[in-house]
């Protein structure tokens, strides 16, 4: 690459890659804005009324929309249910029951408390201050109006009661199983009743009189839950097992009095797909509620999200699509006509439609998937979601794989030797566990605080002098230099505790052999046969962690057992060879740290993430603590972009999802767990690289560090790790594109990056070339820019006068 | 006679793998004195720069500075580095900061002054070395002199009690020699205790108050500079006339 003449400190950068750098992240961007073109709406639409209460019951007259529910609720639109107005007619009250007509509404409870809303749709504010409320008589589960102020109930044991606009007649006439359902067609005489098993009765007189009507056969043990009267020449109902009952007017015979089971030729599940559950009489699911939309078109609701339309009388039945949850229970409709209106359901759920619910197909014609413009338009949203889901595991993976390849490196590089771990005294040690780590966790946020400062206060960090109020210091610094202090004293004031660390090291033994000894049984439980022992540490993984740990911890309690206090170099004879041996040289944190990168770099990365996933299922160990400790109600008002990292919930209470997790970390375990895969993985590799980095600085850096008075710690922060970092940018980039190449073995555990979204859009177009070929353009725009990005650092972090650069 | 500074007592250092390289000095540095260590090549002279900051533990002997004994685990081995200045034959910059991050660094960090304020004691060190005017420079960019010149200023911003230098030119050109040479004698006539390792016969004899002459890890003869110009044995003559051939 070429680079301008250098400044020195300056930005070098030649200007084709500053040019490069936003021009392909543009490109990355606009390549995946745009519609998709084959997809099914939904014909509802999910509108707020405002209300969380179940809606039992809603009517449309005089071109305005009512809907009714528990506590009272009353919701009013006069834009045909886009928007509502909320009220309250009576609290406590759950109005369970309507009917609406003469411009007047009727609303019931369940207990027998109804009210009329009169005048309906005349402009006049509505106001329920003198609404008369007549008192629950007996329970209601229907009503129906036969004038403005006239009306019939229906209710258990077969009991049936007028209202004559001032007193109740009672109209039962023996029967005692429960009638569910009344309606009566309006400006008429004529009315029907439906109830338990199989009852229909009828009435020409406005409700005086009351009778039976022949229901079909099959029909005498069920009820009938619904029953709507539609016209002179058409009723519907529908039974609690999903029959569809119709009756016409058969030449002198009024309606009501033939009823049949309409034979249901097809019914089609969600999604308008071509694909029926052949027919029956009985629709698969429950109905409970029936609306009547012409003479031969009719909606059905129910629980479970039921919502259907049949255009021919109940011949071919579609379910509908619904934009909000399966568990979502519809209780009615109200249309205006034969298409708009609204259906209305538990939890304040109001549905809108302007069609009847039919689903709205937008490039309904399948794609001709050998076009490749179609091609590209069905697999783009596909590639889209596949590079999003693998740049997310890649920038976690990344961010851990660095952390821990610094950290091991740190502790591959670490002088600390036995000996310095025997020589240390009580005051080091609390320093050590405790206050180093508290002070790491305050510095944190002072470090933000100054950040802060830098960018609010003086621009210039390096090179102003003017005042800087900003600065806080660490509120622990003082207590830790005091410590420190403390512990020098001890140390010098007290000679070395060779006893102490006898003692120590006896009691290490002890523990160490304890340890061995007691996990030796499991492994000889296992019933391996000689060479087979080397597949024990995944037969009995806890007994030989044990022992592995116990050997260790014991040969360190010998070691500091033999302590004589001068820490010298043990020379052994056997035989005639002679050793010279140096336990007290050993480097625990390098041994710990090399234990782990020699497991990491000796397994292949693809078994990794299967053992990691489905083996140790660290995806789940990890997911269900998080999501305890994240729960959906703490996080409810709590949430914070914090939080969000680590989950995000679901928090509309209409949707499908709701309280489940739809973001962070730890919404997907298939996520985790490739995270840690890429992340323990890489951070083995990188742990390497920046170690030889670290090697290629020369010790005098660090000596000249040391002897200004830095203790180690400093001087690797200070000196060597910035000199480090930017010798091995490169092959630290190495390591990144590696990653983000590796990344594509997620696909294995069901991770939905690009590779398996690649093999997903194979299955449905079977254009093998197109796909892979994008796949690995996609992979190609991810790793290219990762590598544009790394170029620029490494340019605009290059120190005039280090290293060969082939630059300036 | 003036107060004591450094003291080494039957200093002994073995490296590990068995070489003696330093088998038992002695010697005394008093405030304001400058001492002169030279010898051939292996004799042990870097060897006992770094045991008396403890760059390398000495195997035996006692390393006192102030009268404190600092070669024990319990002294503040941070603390007693601060106070003692070393300029090494290499410079050993720190390449990724400027020179005025370098010697302030430090301070900084050491110190615990703040930044403007260690930035300003900085650039009077800088000054007193003669590279003020290229505070913003990046070592890469320095000349040999140039940079044992910064390399000082480094040390000299802890304000050390004592400084040890091991062979601070050997590493430069014969012209850029002079002005690092400069610049320790400068140090020495402001009254700076030193101790300097160095191949420069005529520094040691010029500017040096003493002169100690160290042979196969021992010391072979002592005195003032003067002897330079008679040595009494064998050994320095030859070492001496081998240097002036
Ligand atoms: N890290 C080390 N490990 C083993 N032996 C060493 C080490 N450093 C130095 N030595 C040996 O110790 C002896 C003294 O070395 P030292 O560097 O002190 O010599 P010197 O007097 O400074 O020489 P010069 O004038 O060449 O710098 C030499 O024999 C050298 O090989
Ligand atoms: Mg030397």
């Amino acid at each position: 690459m070429t680079s301008e003449a250098s400044t020195e400190g300056g930005l070098r950068l030649s200007k084709a890659v500053n040019l490069l750098l936003p021009v392909s992240l543009f490109l990355l961007l606009i390549s995946f804005s745009g519609v998709s073109a084959q997809e099914v709406r939904s014909g509802w639409d999910l509108v707020d009324g405002g209300t969380v209460s179940d809606l039992h019951t809603a009517e449309a007259i005089n071109g305005e929309i009512w809907a009714f529910g528990d506590g009272g609720i009353m919701l009013k639109s006069l834009d045909g249910g886009s928007t509502w107005i909320g009220n309250v007619i009576a609290e406590g009250y759950n109005w369970s029951h309507s009917d609406s007509g003469y411009n007047s509404i009727l609303i019931a409870t369940d207990d027998g408390v109804t009210i009329i809303l009169e005048n309906i749709g005349n402009g006049e504010n509505d106001s329920n201050d003198n609404i008369p409320i007549f008192p629950g008589q007996f329970p209601i589960n229907d009503v129906a109006l036969t004038g403005s102020q006239e009306f019939v109930t229906v209710g258990e044991n077969g009991e049936i009661w007028e209202f004559d606009g001032d007193e109740w007649i009672n109209r039962s006439f023996g029967i005692v199983n429960d009638l569910l359902s009344v309606s009566f067609l309006d400006g008429e005489d004529v009315g029907l009743i439906s109830g338990e098993e199989g009852i229909i009765l009828a009435t020409d007189d406005g409700g005086a009189s009351w009778d039976y009507r022949d229901a079909p056969g099959e029909l005498s043990t069920v009820d009938i839950v619904d029953i709507e009267y539609f016209s002179s020449i058409r009723a519907y109902a529908i039974s609690e097992d999903g029959h569809i009952l119709k009756s016409s007017r058969e030449g002198s015979l009024a309606v009501g009095f033939v009823w049949s089971i309409v034979e249901i030729e097809r019914e089609y599940p969600v999604g308008g797909s071509n694909e029926f559950v052949k027919g029956g009489t009985e629709l698969d699911y429950d109905a409970s509620s029936i609306k009547v939309l012409s003479q031969s078109k009719i909606m059905l609701a129910g629980p479970s999200g039921y919502l259907s339309l049949s255009k021919d009388g109940g011949n071919i039945v579609s379910r509908q699509m619904i934009p909000v949850s399966n568990n979502t229970s519809f209780n009615a409709f109200a249309m205006q006509d034969g298409f708009r209106g609204v259906a209305v359901g538990d939890g304040g759920v109001i549905l809108r439609t302007e069609n009847a619910g039919s689903e709205e197909f937008v490039g309904f014609e399948v794609a001709d998937f050998n076009d490749f413009g179609q091609f590209v338009d069905y697999s783009k949203e596909r590639l889209m979601d596949g590079l999003v889901a693998t740049a997310k595991i890649v920038f976690f993976g990344i961010l851990m794989g660095f952390s821990l390849g610094i950290i091991l490196s740190m502790l591959k590089t670490s002088p600390t030797t036995l000996k310095n771990v025997a020589q240390t005294n009580r005051y080091q040690l609390l320093i050590m566990v405790v206050l180093v780590p508290l002070w790491a966790i305050l510095k944190v946020p002072v470090s933000v605080f100054n950040i802060i400062g830098v960018i609010f206060g003086s621009k210039k960090r390096h090179h102003d002098i003017g005042s800087n109020n900003w600065v806080m210091v660490n509120p622990l610094d003082s207590t830790l230099i005091s410590y420190r202090e403390k512990a020098a004293q001890i140390a010098a004031s007290e000679p070395l505790n060779i006893l102490a660390i006898r003692a120590v090291g006896l009691v290490l033994i002890s523990f160490g052999v304890y340890r061995i000894l007691s996990n030796l049984d499991e492994i000889s439980a296992l019933n391996l046969d000689g060479w087979e022992h080397i597949y024990s540490p995944i037969g009995a993984p806890s007994a030989v962690f044990w022992i592995i740990l116990g050997l260790a911890i014991a040969v360190l309690g010998g070691i500091f057992l033999s302590c004589n206090g001068d820490f010298s170099i043990r020379d052994l004879k056997v035989r005639k060879t002679e050793f010279s041996l140096n336990p007290w040289g050993i480097r625990p944190l390098n041994t710990i740290a090399t234990a782990y990168t020699d497991i990491f770099r000796n397994t292949p990365l693809l078994v990794q993430f299967m053992f990691i996933h489905f083996g140790f299922e660290l995806g789940r160990r990890m997911q269900d603590p998080g999501l305890m400790l994240f729960n959906f109600e703490y996080l409810q008002g709590n949430a914070n972009f914090l939080t969000d990292i680590f989950v995000v919930y679901e928090t509309n209470p209409e949707s499908l999802g709701y309280g489940r997790p739809i973001g962070g970390i730890l919404e997907d375990r298939a996520y985790i767990s490739a995270i840690f895969a890429l992340g323990l993985n890489s951070g083995a590799y990188q742990c390497e690289t920046i170690r030889g980095a670290v090697a290629a600085i020369p010790s005098g850096q660090m000596e000249a560090g040391r002897s200004i008075g830095l203790n180690y710690m400093q001087s690797m922060r200070l000196v060597v790790m910035p000199q480090a970092i930017r010798i091995c940018i490169p092959p630290l980039g190495n390591e990144m594109v590696n990653l983000v190449l590796n990344s594509s073995l997620a696909m294995i555990i069901g991770y939905a990056e690009i590779t398996r979204q690649g093999k997903l859009i194979v299955a449905t177009t079977f254009q093998v070339f197109w796909t892979w070929g994008m796949v690995l353009v996609s992979y190609f725009l991810i790793t290219w820019t990762l590598a544009l990005f790394l170029r620029y650092l490494e340019e605009r972090t290059r120190i005039p006068g280090l290293g060969i650069s082939g630059g300036a | 006679m003036s107060e004591i500074i450094l003291s080494i007592k039957d200093m002994e250092k073995t490296y590990v793998g068995g070489v003696h390289a330093v088998k038992g000095i002695s010697f005394e540095v008093t405030k304001g004195e400058s001492l002169a260590i030279i010898g051939s090549s292996g004799s042990g002279k870097s060897t006992v720069l770094r045991c008396i900051n403890r760059l390398i533990e000495p195997t035996k002997g006692i390393v006192q500075l102030k009268g404190e004994r600092i070669n024990t685990p319990a002294s503040d081995i941070n603390d007693v580095r601060s106070r003692i200045g070393m300029v090494f034959q290499s410079f050993e910059l720190f390449a990724h900061l400027r020179v005025i991050d370098n010697v302030s660094l430090g301070l900084i960090h050491v110190r615990g002054i703040g930044k403007e304020e260690a930035e300003s004691e900085a650039r009077k060190v800088l000054e007193r070395v003669d590279m003020l005017d290229r505070v913003d420079a990046y070592p890469g960019n320095l000349s040999g002199g140039q940079k044992q010149r910064v390399a000082i200023a480094r040390a000299l911003a802890m304000k050390p009690e004592v400084m040890l230098f091991d062979e601070p030119t050997s590493a430069l050109d014969p012209e850029l020699i002079g002005s690092v040479l400069e610049t320790i004698q400068g140090l020495a006539e402001e009254g700076m205790t030193m101790v300097v390792v160095t191949h420069e016969i005529s520094f040691a004899r010029d500017v040096a108050d003493r002169v100690l002459y160290m042979d196969q890890g021992l010391v072979a003869e002592e005195g003032p500079s003067s002897i330079i110009d008679k040595p009494k044995t064998e050994r320095m003559k030859e070492f001496l006339s081998s240097i002036n051939d």
